[in-house]
């Protein structure tokens, strides 16, 4: 007796924490539910208006009543999305290449190298990560105008080829690489730019990934830097082309939300793939 | 001192440019560039600028026109920027509260000073003359009226029923449209009014208007003190409180402004006409909207304000001068002003081409809402703009302590406007 009631004393409070478990569970799930229903309802509602006519724009209705999709007609008629768009792609995405491979040289040379006025220049590097873009925008823009580079794509990469965020986050992840696997690799004969690019790089491919994504995501946001550089639609990018349906006559909003919803999509899209990825980025480098 | 080392670089170039005149006509082929905010949104006012330009470019196919599409709350840092990076700049759409800064520091160009006089009368010849003193300063011509509108009380016809008004009869003094506005209020669910007077990119167009139609001004007529402290423009804001505080009116973003109107839930609205496309856009299928003329204080004369923009010339060539010129002279043409007023929503600067059938005679006759907006252009008072390399500040500080005195909790309106005119006094060159 005495044993089978030691054996099933234990059960009876198991038993309850099981069930409040599975209570604080089913709680747990409704709140989830409930708080990806309010993260996702602005995406849906953007969805929404943009199907919506003209008269129709200030609708509660969930649905409406005549969904067309004219206004993802006239968004391409009035604006150059497509070709926005591509800017946009080619932009970012060669800003992200030259970021990652700056970032990767400079954060080797601080991070293995020893030499005089390192910690100098790593403080140097990192107080530029305080200055706002606004503040250097007209010394940029000078300097762009003098090499004659005003209204191209170029222009729009040219500043952003180095990131201080970039080169300190990735110096931290040199720094904290095994020194036994890249001394090994030295007394195999491999030199810097192969220890580099050898055994460094492939091992760092998760947080390099993460930075990829972030930097992709920031410089496809970028608005003020095109807003002052290009001169016209067809050599700009989406985000000013978002801001040409918004202006003190009044805001279009059913074109405004056809084209935030195809500008919205590539970033879908590498959330949708990358979900894990994306999320991991955003908590090693906090939230930007 | 950034500032006058820009004035006096851009007054440098502009002397040397002025030892040579500008020739009668191009005979080489030339670019010149034409800042234009409409260009910066799609819609309207891009597509007409791009037909006038293409229209200009086939009639002079010497003159290639590059449209620079800006914001126009960035136009004059913008301006700035590129006269620094040596970018030409030969005509700018100037909006009229950056018209004295850019005559002062960004090299805008008097017209009497390179155009011959016969060709600038010839040209001025059938304009309103209010409509040619929104470009005038100081007695020189620095800015051609573009596109330029005066407010109007747009109101919902149908909630004006609801509340036992009648619509073929709207407010036509500020006491008759407290009065309205009390009815609606007691017997809808609709804010009875919404004035674009206050917002951050309203700055004082349209407290011009209000304060000049009771008698006041906010500023001196030359430009050197700051009135708005005046009883006149006392009494003015101290209106604008009463309909504040008896829940008539709310101290809304203009963006909530012009969607409650457009969605039917604001009964009135004063706001400059050049929004009539967005709201009819709005109304169309769910309520009835009309258009009525600003409210006079009792029985002294209404002194609408304008919004909008002037064309100024900024070129330093004379060559680039004439092109640019010449554009001047077409986009504020009989037929300039036609697709300006048809199809972006503005005024035109000629009235003899209203009732002209080659011009906007039909599309008058089928656009009604327009006609208080035409018979404003008479009774026009040009707006002011503030002086000075600091009339950003001044108009800011002006209006937030404007706003104050409106919306706020301390009901002693003079002590603000007195303590601010002050304060804007000291920021005037």
């Amino acid at each position: 007796m005495m044993t089978d009631a030691a054996t099933l004393a234990p059960v009876q409070p198991r038993r309850r924490a099981l069930a409040l478990s599975g209570w604080d569970t089913g709680v747990g799930h409704a709140l989830m539910i409930l708080v990806s229903l309010v993260c996702v309802f602005p995406i849906y509602w953007m969805i929404v208006t943009s199907l919506r006519p003209e008269n129709a724009i200030f609708s509660t209705r969930l649905w409406p009543d005549a969904a067309s999709l004219d206004n993802y007609a006239y968004a391409l008629r009035a604006v150059p999305m497509q070709r926005m768009l591509v800017n946009t792609f080619i932009v970012s995405a060669a800003v992200t290449a030259v970021q990652l491979l700056s970032g990767i040289l400079a954060g080797y040379a601080f991070a293995r190298w020893r030499f005089r006025g390192s910690a100098i220049l790593f403080g140097a590097v990192a107080l530029t990560w305080l200055v706002p873009l606004q503040v250097v925008m007209i010394p940029n823009y000078l300097l762009v105008a003098r090499l004659g580079m005003i209204d191209t794509l170029g222009a729009l990469i040219l500043p952003h080829i180095a990131s201080a965020f970039a080169i300190m986050l990735l110096a931290q992840s040199m720094r904290s690489f095994p020194t036994e696997v890249v001394e090994a690799a030295r007394m195999d004969g491999g030199n810097h730019w192969q220890i580099l690019w050898q055994v460094i790089v492939p091992n760092l491919r998760g947080t390099l990934a993460s930075l990829a994504i972030l930097i992709f995501i920031t410089t496809w946001n970028e608005y003020f830097w095109p807003l002052l550089l290009t001169r016209s639609p067809e050599n700009s990018v989406v985000q000013i082309g978002l801001q040409m349906f918004i202006s003190s006559e009044g805001t279009q909003w059913g074109p405004l939300m056809a084209a935030s919803t195809m500008a919205s999509l590539p970033i879908l899209l590498i959330y949708l793939v990358l979900q894990r990825q994306v999320i991991s980025s955003f908590m090693k480098s906090g939230l930007r | 001192m950034k500032t006058t080392l820009l004035a006096v670089a851009v007054a440098l170039s502009a002397t040397a440019a002025l030892a040579q005149s500008m020739p009668a006509e191009v005979t080489e082929p030339v670019t010149i560039t034409f800042y234009n905010y409409n260009l910066a949104s799609a819609g309207n006012g891009a597509d007409a600028t791009r037909k006038m330009i293409a229209e200009f470019e086939a009639a002079h196919p010497n003159i290639h026109v590059e449209g620079v599409p800006v914001q126009p709350q960035d136009i004059a840092t913008r301006l700035q920027a590129d006269i620094v990076a040596g970018q030409s700049v030969d005509l700018v759409q100037m909006p009229f509260a950056a018209l004295g800064f850019a005559a002062e520091n960004l090299g805008a160009v008097a017209l009497e000073d390179i155009v011959p006089a016969e060709e600038l009368a010839g040209h001025f010849e059938g304009m309103v003359p209010n409509g040619l003193e929104l470009g005038r300063l100081n007695g020189k011509t620095y800015g051609l009226a573009y596109t330029f509108s005066t407010p109007v009380l747009f109101y919902n016809a149908d909630l004006f029923r609801k509340a036992g008004l009648d619509p073929d009869q709207p407010p036509a003094t500020w006491a008759e449209l407290k009065e309205a506005a009390l009815k609606i209020k007691a017997s809808t669910d609709a804010l009875p009014l919404a004035t674009g007077i206050y917002g951050p990119t309203a700055l004082d167009w349209l407290m011009q208007g209000v304060i000049n139609s009771n008698g006041g001004a906010v500023i001196n007529a030359d430009r050197t003190e700051m009135t708005f402290a005046s009883p006149e423009a006392i009494e003015a804001i101290a209106m604008l409180r009463d309909l504040a505080q008896e829940g008539i009116t709310e101290n809304l973003s203009i963006t909530a402004q012009m969607e409650g109107m457009a969605a039917g839930n604001t009964a009135m609205y004063l706001q400059t006409s050049a929004i009539q496309g967005y709201l009819v856009k709005g109304a169309t299928g769910n309520f009835e909207l009309r258009a009525a003329a600003m409210p006079a204080f009792g029985d002294k004369p209404v002194k609408p304000s304008n919004s909008g923009s002037a064309l100024s010339l900024h070129s330093t060539d004379p060559v680039k001068q004439r092109a640019a010129w010449e554009l001047m002279k077409y986009l504020t043409s009989e037929r300039g002003y036609t697709i300006i007023t048809s199809e972006i929503g503005y005024l035109p600067l000629r009235p003899s081409i209203v009732n002209d059938p080659e011009y906007l005679g039909e599309w008058v006759k089928a656009h009604p809402l327009v006609q208080p907006n035409l018979a404003q252009l008479e009774k026009l008072a040009p707006y002011v703009p503030l002086p000075g390399p600091n009339y950003l500040q001044i108009g800011i500080s002006m209006m937030d302590a404007m706003e104050m005195a409106t919306f706020g909790n301390d009901d002693n309106v003079a002590g603000i406007l007195t303590e601010a005119q002050e304060r804007t006094q000291r920021l005037m060159p």
